[in-house]
């Protein structure tokens, strides 16, 4: 058959597949807000294992769905994940039939829209930002030096979880600062707050994307796309208010400000305080500096990062004296917390042992830190920075035995924007296996 | 531009280090290997924490199931459906495979009537496991040695109440 021949009988069958295609991108999307409706919905009802006790911010949808179990949650997690991956193949095996660009911002509108006007979502954590807040504001306390037992009669307490009621915050002193405004709002004020405040810093986040993505080159759509439907980006880090999600929009703007063509020093010192200034809002964030500094090998960005730290050491003094500058004690205290879904304690599993021991910390720490060097020289003989940032997020999530959902988003928005796709696969491959581990309630339910 | 072995106008300051010490604006071509090596260990890795994941579900599930043995056999026993039951796992040791499991006597919201605690250990059968004995508790009353009383079954479980 001749080449003309070939063509023209592939042609019709091109056109049908990418028809076949285009009409999945759309049932796929479909499916992601079909889901996410019907988590929040159900979660509207009211609380269970997985809805926190709340104040009713979301009682106008109570009437519409039942109460959110554990086998409808993971039914519409696993489907929203498999519709999320049938975005990404369609964008990447058939970029012809992908969604458009306005699709995917309306797609990620939605979305956001959806879980926005919806209760909490399966942590408690924001009752303990909105608690140090009123802790620090509405009753003179050092959220640094107490826990939330310390404001029993606070109308926030009776919503913060058992196990963090005695726990001083750990979070940096600019997070503490900034929520500090929410306090005087009362529980539902600053509840709105929060989830305001997630919302705009996740939007944030994703144009920061769409920049990087652009400016390295990259489709920015798809990036943002990576990003802003990815079911646990939405339901678990939006979904709970997390402050993940300010960490992550201020990590970016380091990123964004760094990989900025023409590179200029000011930027890069701009972009080392901003590293700074994130993990003074959440410590992980730091992870990125050593290899910010190592790739460019100036100044500018060293300078930035000490006149932040100076400045943000002062801040944190003055506001909380010397505890709320002392991040080393609220990290170590935090890596001796074991969660049941963190992988160290199902490799002890399966070995055998109940659980994670102190040796398995150790040695946890040894292999980060081994880990750690190797993408340190890397960066040095030229390795792509973001990169090397994203493993080491992943690598922190991996080898932490305090291990929760929204942990394993940290290396999504540089695994989007970086020169080694194998990030994207190692992150979005970790975060099927923490939806698979928990899937044991759909095996055998305990009623 | 393509990665260049010589070092870059910022780089003229490692001039002096031996070339495999200098840094790089970008990587060496001839990374291959290298790569090749990091994406065996990732796989490798990645499997290790799959097989991890898989043995870690199947082992929920097969607590999941004799947990739902241990809720029919205290349903069977005080003839009360009950959903509200709660089942300690650690009291008895979380490798034991011991539980202690109470609810309500009478109708009422969680621990707000006497409630009654079965210790249940042994294999399944038939959907139930076996009952060793148990105790009695107050209303509103959190499992504490002190508040347990009318203790039964065998002496191991009744040197868990007090006297």
């Amino acid at each position: 058959m001749s080449v003309a021949a070939q063509s023209l009988a592939q042609g019709p069958a091109r056109i049908r597949a990418a028809r076949w295609a285009t009409a999945l991108s759309a049932v796929c999307a479909l499916v992601l807000v079909a889901a996410t409706a019907e988590i929040v919905i159900d979660a509207s009802a009211g609380h269970t294992p997985l809805v926190p006790k709340s104040p009713a911010i979301a009682s106008w949808l109570s009437g519409l769905g039942a109460h959110l179990d554990y086998r409808i949650f993971l039914v519409a997690i696993i489907l929203a994940g498999a519709a999320y991956l049938g975005l990404l193949a369609i964008a990447r095996w058939a970029p012809e039939a992908r969604l458009s660009t306005r699709a995917t911002i309306a797609l990620i509108g939605v979305l956001h829209l959806i879980v926005f006007v919806g209760p909490i979502l399966i942590s408690t954590d924001v009752f303990s930002y909105i608690a140090y807040a009123r802790m620090g504001v509405e009753h003179g306390l050092n959220p640094y030096l107490h826990g939330p037992a310390a404001i029993k009669s606070d109308p926030v307490f009776a919503y913060v979880g058992h196990d963090w009621r005695r726990v001083a915050t750990a979070y940096g002193p600019i997070y503490t600062l900034i929520s500090y405004p929410l306090a005087p709002l009362g529980v539902v004020g600053a509840l709105w707050g929060m989830k305001l405040m997630a919302l705009l810093a996740s939007l944030g986040t994703l144009v920061l994307i769409w920049r990087c993505a652009r400016e390295r080159g990259l489709d920015p759509a798809l990036a943002a796309l990576a990003v802003g439907v990815n079911p646990i980006y939405v339901i678990y880090g939006l979904g709970g208010a997390h402050n993940d999600l300010l960490m992550m929009l201020i990590m970016m703007f380091a990123v964004a400000l760094s990989i900025r063509q023409p590179r200029s020093a000011g930027r890069e010192a701009w972009a080392g305080g901003a590293i700074v200034m994130g993990a003074l809002v959440k410590a992980t964030v730091a992870a990125l500096l050593p290899f910010m500094i190592l790739s460019r090998r100036r100044l500018a960005p060293v300078l930035g990062a000490l006149a932040a730290l100076v400045l943000g050491a002062v801040i944190g003094y003055i506001a909380f004296g010397v505890h709320g500058i002392d991040v080393v004690a609220a990290l170590n205290r935090d890596a001796a917390f074991v969660s049941t879904d963190s992988f160290a304690t199902e490799i002890a599993h399966l070995f055998g042992k109940p659980g994670v021991f102190p040796i398995d910390h150790d040695l946890l720490k040894a292999a980060l830190v081994v880990i750690v060097l190797h993408l340190m020289w890397r960066t040095w003989r030229g390795y792509d920075w973001v990169a090397a940032s994203g493993w080491t997020l992943l690598a922190i999530s991996v080898t932490s035995t305090w291990l929760l959902a929204w942990y394993i988003l940290w290396p999504l928005p540089l695994a989007v924007i970086s020169r080694d796709r194998r990030l994207l696969v190692a992150t979005l491959a970790i975060q099927g296996l923490f939806i698979l581990h928990q899937v044991s309630p759909l095996l055998v339910p305990v009623q | 531009m393509s990665a260049s072995a010589a070092p870059d106008r910022d780089d003229a300051r490692f001039a002096r280090l031996p070339p495999w010490l200098r840094p790089r604006s970008s990587e060496d071509p001839g990374l291959g290997q290298l790569r090749l090596i990091e994406t065996t260990v990732l796989v490798l890795v990645g499997l290790i924490l799959l097989i991890a994941t898989v043995n870690d579900l199947s082992r929920q599930a097969t607590v999941n199931k004799r947990l739902v043995a241990d809720l029919q056999t205290w349903r069977a026993y005080t003839g009360h459906n009950y959903h509200s039951v709660s089942i300690d796992q650690e009291l008895l040791g979380s490798q034991t495979k011991r539980e202690v499991v109470c609810g309500n006597t009478a109708p009422g919201a969680p621990k707000a009537t006497t409630q009654i605690c079965l210790v249940i250990w042994g294999p399944q059968v038939g959907g139930k496991r076996t009952i060793h004995g148990g105790w009695m508790l107050p209303p509103k009353a959190e499992d504490e040695r002190a508040l347990r009383y009318g203790c039964f079954g065998d002496e191991y479980v009744r040197s868990l109440c007090p006297g």
